[in-house]
């Protein structure tokens, strides 16, 4: 899971609630759009080629710009998001998201035949079967071995940075790297992982794990053949499995992929091989790469400025209308949140109080205006799958302090807010709103930079602090029991930072986590509105709008339902 | 000359291991643990302190200088977690960029010595012909306007000029192309494209106070006893001004010149972000910000380097400029 800090709000962040914009092809894309998704259960929905981009041409060099490089590129440690955007391109998982740009998702085989076979229906034991015709830049065949031995080199400390689902899975433990030695067993394979063939790889778990289809979607399950394994040194130049390899790379200056004439369409449902060549140029400030692709010349004009449009921008892009086609906005899974410490705030009515009270309008409007964020009353962002809209504490866009008081009966409780010190003016827009119902609000700032390791600290010393979280894949799984299940809670490092404890939702967490995951989307959403109603260990505020422009001949792109950034597999340049 | 020399190379030596010392400190005292970065997620206290022993980090501080420094003249064995063996000389490996810090260096260096050199020439010839001039006609237009040049070029920023610049000649006018870095030898043309609004940038800025020293520099010389001597000599205009006003004016500029860039070439953070070229300044900015010790190390040691190259250099044109210098 990622908590993605305020770096992220460098992104501007465009709102809001029944509001839309227009894109190249004049369609309408709605900015509180929600996700359906569903595990594909027939095998043709796994199979390539993924339906073409209409108008999609072939040929030229599609260009992305950024500020920063990409901090991994070696498929077992990236993380990202513009990692997890780029690897797409040159990185093929077991599993994969197929994703209309509006919200639709199905999760596929990617080099499996389907996402999985739940062998005895407990979530314990899977199998996968690999594709034919699957191949490396090499013309290499990828059979499950190479599958297998991705998954085995991410047990190696060395290789930091990625995710640990699976490996924490097998292991059945976070201390995953002590149970099995990659090092020192490079020929064989961490427990519970089998290839009775060349064909099938096999997971066994001692817990059931419902969400494996899901984790064995980010580039961590990619193959690599042991020969290719460079260790630390595959982060420069990874070895591809997917429509396009790594040419050239200079960290922090360039990165150049080209066709891999290996990569069947066939066998990919998901990506395409439009352009020629995929560019990632690094150094410009936001600034500076919104205004090359705002300028739109030479290549400029077939690329994307990844950094999004800043604030400064904002308005200029808004206003030009030689430039309405050229930019995309879409809501992110990105959900913002007033975590309430249940430790400290154990009194349910004041917790229910705070929901009425809060005014989300203010808020948003001091975290950038009226162009900044769409509103959230439920605690799983609108592109969670099976996401149902509801208001446990209906108050209005402002809040309802008069509702909020009566809820107190007379109480007038005394909250210490924290704040980080890059956030103050939000500390002071809750501060005035909640005083206005009857509380008493202590502001504390802290550092922020140490923001988030600070209030992971079960014994901290605040009771209300802003929280921000975005899945790694658009289930309730990934959300819900990680931050409000109470078994979860330890002295450092929780994401359950309500530090929540109820054992009738616990219960209701196991009972769900063991369902087969196509069943689970609906009954996250019943758990969802449980909690709120019932609990209300938080306050809902807003999620995060994405928005950015690119050039007049780039392509295709779409933002991604899964992460919320600019997804580049059925990019292309236009001709 | 010689025994000059070596005293100025032994100063040199010292004040470079001073710096050494104080940058390898610098890993211990920063507020950053340098093992998190090389921690993977979820990483607990027993985890991070395998990780501290697999580094060395609790063997003795001395004994880890004497392994860095021993990196940098004959290379060492990183571990596998920090790329295996690292040639000399070695500054360790940037988990940051998954790379030996001398291979990140190796890339960023010429990116900023291109910027600054030629940066350099055209703020020295423009500041110092400037000012000169200036000096030379005094109180005619010619002064005046140089005086207004001098005046708007020290009281502007680097990033709003910058910024300028980009917005007319790149965004709008769309005659000159997006910075950026080709290596001189790969072509000449397009490394001169893509650096020249970084160079204009810099000279107007830096000639402008360049202007304003040497034309009050000029004019306290022209008013010295060895110029109405000289002219009392009947010697030439040329002579007077070229030979012995200006080499006198100029040796306070020297100094100043060998220190602005010694520090540029340690960095021009400022004209790297404007321009978004990745250098020496911008590698050092995100080493800081990502934690990166190893590269923040490795940045304040080639800083320092070119300090004190530069100040030996300006020694040294001190001796050729001034007789009395070589004599002590």
């Amino acid at each position: 899971m990622r908590m993605k800090v305020a770096a992220a709000a460098a992104l501007v962040l465009v709102v809001s609630a029944a509001c839309s914009k227009t894109t190249e092809d004049g369609e309408e894309v709605d900015q509180t759009r929600t996700a359906t998704g569903v595990i594909a259960t027939d095998p043709k929905d796994s199979l390539g080629p993924a339906a073409e981009v209409p108008g999609a041409t072939k040929g030229g060099t599609f260009t992305v710009i950024r500020e920063n490089k990409i901090s991994h590129l070696d498929p077992q440690r990236v993380y990202s998001f513009a990692g997890l955007m780029n690897a797409p391109l040159y990185a093929r998982s077991l599993t994969a998201f197929k994703d209309d740009g509006k919200g639709k998702l199905t999760l596929v085989g990617d080099l499996a035949e389907t996402p999985g076979t739940n062998v005895n229906k407990d979530c314990k034991v899977w199998e996968f079967k690999v594709k034919d015709g699957v191949k490396f830049e090499d013309g290499s065949p990828i059979t499950s071995k190479e599958i297998a031995y991705g998954i085995a080199r991410s047990f190696d400390p060395d290789l930091t940075g990625g995710p640990t689902y699976v490996q924490e899975w097998l292991a059945d433990t976070a201390d995953y790297d002590t149970k099995w030695n990659f090092k020192a067993n490079k020929a064989s394979l961490p427990p519970g992982l089998t290839t009775p063939d060349a064909k099938t790889i096999k997971f066994e778990f001692a817990k059931p794990r419902c969400d494996l289809p899901f984790a064995l979607s980010l580039p961590s399950s990619a193959p690599l053949p042991p020969a290719k394994d460079t260790g630390v040194n595959l982060d420069n130049q990874p070895f591809s499995s997917g429509p396009y390899k790594i040419t050239k790379h200079t960290p922090g200056v360039e990165l150049v992929m080209e066709r891999n004439e290996h990569w069947d369409a066939k066998t990919d449902p998901v990506r395409h091989q439009y352009p020629d060549k995929f560019v990632w140029s690094f150094g410009p400030d936001p600034d500076a790469g919104a205004n090359r692709v705002i300028a739109d010349t030479g290549g400029d004009a077939a690329a994307l400025a990844f950094n999004g449009v800043p604030s400064a921008l904002v308005s200029k892009v808004e206003g030009d209308a030689a430039l309405k086609g050229r930019t995309i906005t879409s809501p992110t899974p990105s959900a913002w949140r007033l975590t309430i410490n249940t430790q400290r705030v154990t009194d349910l009515s004041i917790r229910q109080a705070l929901n009425y009270a809060i005014d989300r309008q203010g808020l948003i409007t001091v975290y950038g205006g009226t162009t900044v964020a769409s509103p959230l009353t439920t605690l799983m962002p609108p592109a969670t799958i099976g996401y149902k809209e509801y208001d446990a504490y209906p108050a209005g866009a402002t809040g309802n302090p008069e509702k909020a008081k009566e809820v107190l009966a007379g109480k007038a409780p005394e909250l210490v807010l924290g704040i980080g010190d890059d956030s103050t003016e939000l500390g002071t827009q809750l501060k005035t709103n909640l005083e206005k119902a009857g509380f008493k609000i202590t502001v504390r700032t802290i550092p922020a930079d140490a923001k988030l390791d600070e209030t992971k600290k079960k014994d901290n010393p605040w009771d209300i602090w802003l929280d921000q979280w975005a899945a790694d894949w658009p289930s309730g799984a990934a959300i819900l029991p990680v931050l409000f299940d109470g078994r979860s809670i330890k002295a450092e490092g929780n994401s359950n930072t309500s530090y929540f404890n109820n054992d009738a939702i616990n219960t209701e967490f196991d009972r769900v986590l063991a369902m087969d995951p196509s069943a689970q989307a609906s009954e996250w959403s019943k758990i969802d509105e449980k909690i709120m109603k019932e609990q209300a260990p938080a306050v809902p505020l807003f999620v995060e709008v994405a928005y950015y422009v690119h050039g007049s001949k780039a392509g295709g792109v779409f933002i991604s339902s899964v992460f919320g950034y600019p997804a580049f597999v059925n990019a292309y340049v236009k001709q | 000359m010689a025994r000059f020399l070596i005293k100025r190379l032994l100063s040199v030596s010292l004040t470079l291991f001073a710096v050494s010392v104080v940058s390898f400190l610098m890993f211990f005292a920063l507020p950053k643990d340098p093992v998190t970065g090389m921690c993977p997620k979820n990483c607990n206290a027993e985890r991070l302190e395998r990780v501290r022993q697999e580094l060395g980090l609790n063997d003795p501080k001395v004994e880890q200088y004497a392994a860095y420094m021993k990196g940098i003249f004959v290379g060492r064995d990183l571990g596998s977690a920090q790329g295996g063996k690292c040639e000399a000389p070695c500054l360790g490996y940037s988990y940051v960029n998954s790379e030996a810090v001398t291979d990140t260096l190796g890339r960023v260096l010429p990116v900023t010595l291109s910027i600054v050199i030629p940066a350099a020439i055209l703020w020295l010839l423009l500041g110092v012909g400037l000012g000169m001039l200036s000096a030379l006609r005094r109180g005619t237009l010619v002064d005046r306007l140089a005086i207004g040049f001098s005046l708007t070029g020290a009281s502007m920023q680097l990033y709003f000029v910058g910024a300028l610049l980009l917005l007319i000649f790149t965004y709008q006018l769309k005659i000159v192309p997006v910075p950026h870095y080709t290596s001189i030898l790969d072509n000449p043309f397009d490394w001169a494209s893509g650096l020249v609004l970084a160079w204009i940038a810099l000279a107007f800025l830096f000639s402008a106070i360049y202007a304003r020293l040497a034309r009050a520099q000029m004019l306290e010389t022209l008013s010295e006893d060895f110029v109405r001597t000289a002219r009392a000599k009947g010697l030439a205009k040329r002579t007077v001004y070229g030979r012995h006003a200006l080499r006198a004016a100029i040796t306070p500029l020297v100094t100043i010149a060998g220190l602005d860039v010694g520090a540029a070439l340690g960095g021009t953070v400022i004209t790297e972000t404007t321009f978004g070229i990745q250098g020496l300044g911008r590698t050092a900015v995100y080493a800081v910000r990502g934690g990166d010790l190893p590269m923040i190390m490795a940045t304040v040691l080639i800083a320092a380097v070119f300090v004190v190259i530069a100040n030996l250099v300006v020694d040294l044109l001190y001796a050729a400029i001034d007789p009395r210098v070589r004599l002590s």
